[in-house]
């Protein structure tokens, strides 16, 4: 089990500094692929990673017209998501490119972490991983979606409250569970894919020379770097339907 | 410790990720979606235009092949009338020249007329005389001038009962 630094131990306000930092440097990686892209913006002539954005932003349009139920839902929701997608594609591969590792003997008290901690975890620190390999990271995002979208909701008060028994009261567990599950499989997605990656990394070779699980691991990696997309996908996707689902701007379907 | 919750971890990767999103919506994706609406607009009302000048291409076409097929017209019709005035105008020129040649004719004919009734009278009258002298010279001047003139005459009209 990795330990990572850690602000505030002991009490509630207990943070995982790698995730905050991590989160952070994708969305600096985030903003300046976007600001190079869009560096010299030609309206007529787009080339190099202009296309590239360009075909982003047509991408998460499409999504996000198709998920929702009008236009003015469309142009709320669509920043989020076009971010939402960028930063969780990158956030998703940070961790399949590299994670770091410090070792402390552990006896010592340092970044927040006690001996007991560090004995724990056999002295590994973790300081550079997935943000979204983090619950708590992940669930933190799906109950923002889901605070935005009832936020959303609350501007037709009546329309809002009836959505709850209206169809079925059944309504009222899926408050719960969409968030959940929301935040639930983007993290176990992703942490799984480098908890797999790692124990197969931290394995020792057969008769001390033979790399077998090399094979292993270059399959594991490409399907890791294929579910971290498709999980980028599946989370912004989900983001733009649960907004779209609490719209009640009459249902005028585009 | 990435599986246990984290309260404070929760609230501040919310914040964290907000304070992100702010940053790149504010000045990434606003620029970005401008210029796409930007674009959106230019490509529409290039649309309409390419429209709107086709159509009115059309329509100057279609004016222009009508006053063409008018001009056409026009001009056969002013070749047609031209043809028949000159055709008129033809039967007019040779008609006078008949005319006139039938004229010509006419006179030419009455002069030679004259001219030989001319000559005619003039020849009677040189044969009158002569035939008056011969006979008077026949006669040895027993003939008075009374008399020479009464046969002048007589000869004249002899003359011309035969001539004519």
């Amino acid at each position: 089990m990795p330990i990572f630094p850690t602000l505030f131990p002991g009490t509630l306000w207990q943070t995982n500094v790698t995730v905050i930092a991590t989160i952070f440097l994708t969305g600096l990686i985030v903003f300046v692929v976007l600001r190079v892209g869009l560096r010299r913006m030609d309206m007529r002539r787009p080339r190099g990673l202009q296309n590239f954005i360009e075909w982003a932003a047509e991408f998460t349009t499409n999504m996000a017209r198709e998920t929702t139920p009008t236009e003015q839902t469309t142009n709320f929701v669509l920043p989020l998501a076009f971010v939402m997608l960028l930063f969780l594609f990158v956030a998703n591969w940070l961790g399949l490119i590299a994670t770091v590792t410090v070792h402390f003997n552990p006896n010592i008290h340092i970044w927040g972490l006690t001996p007991s901690d560090l004995a724990n975890s056999k002295g590994d620190v973790e300081l550079f991983d997935s943000p979204t390999s983090n619950m708590s990271m992940a669930l933190g995002l799906a109950v923002m979606v889901w605070i935005i979208s009832h936020a959303r909701g609350l501007r037709h008060p009546k329309q809002w409250l009836k959505h709850f028994y209206s169809p079925s009261p059944l309504a009222v567990i899926e408050e719960i569970t969409n968030p959940l599950t929301h935040g639930m499989r983007l993290y176990g997605n992703i942490f799984a894919g480098e908890a797999l990656l790692s124990i197969m990394l931290r394995a020792p070779f057969a008769f001390h020379w033979l790399p077998w699980q090399l094979p292993l691991i270059v399959v594991w990696l490409l399907y890791s770097c294929f579910i971290a997309s498709i999980q980028a996908y599946v989370f912004t996707i989900l983001m733009c339907l649960y907004v779209g689902n609490k719209s009640f701007e009459g249902h005028a379907n585009h | 410790m990435g599986s246990v919750f984290q309260f404070g971890t929760f609230i501040f990767s919310i914040i964290s990720f907000l304070i992100v999103f702010l940053i790149i919506q504010r000045f990434a994706f606003k620029p970005l979606a401008k210029m796409l609406e930007q674009r959106r607009k230019h490509v529409e009302s290039q649309i309409a235009d390419a429209e709107k000048s086709r159509e009115e291409a059309a329509s100057l076409l279609a004016e222009q092949r009508k006053l063409l097929e008018e001009a056409r017209k026009e001009a056969k019709n002013l070749l047609d009338a031209a043809r028949v005035r000159a055709d008129e105008q033809a039967r007019e020129i040779l008609q006078r020249a008949e005319e006139e040649a039938s004229r010509i004719l006419e006179q030419n004919r009455a002069a030679i007329v004259r001219e030989r009734d001319e000559a005619l009278a003039a020849v009677t009258n040189r044969v009158a005389e002569l035939s008056v002298e011969l006979t008077a010279k026949l006669l040895h001047n027993h003939v008075s001038p009374e008399l020479h003139k009464e046969m002048v005459d007589e000869a004249e009209k002899r003359l011309g009962e035969l001539v004519c």
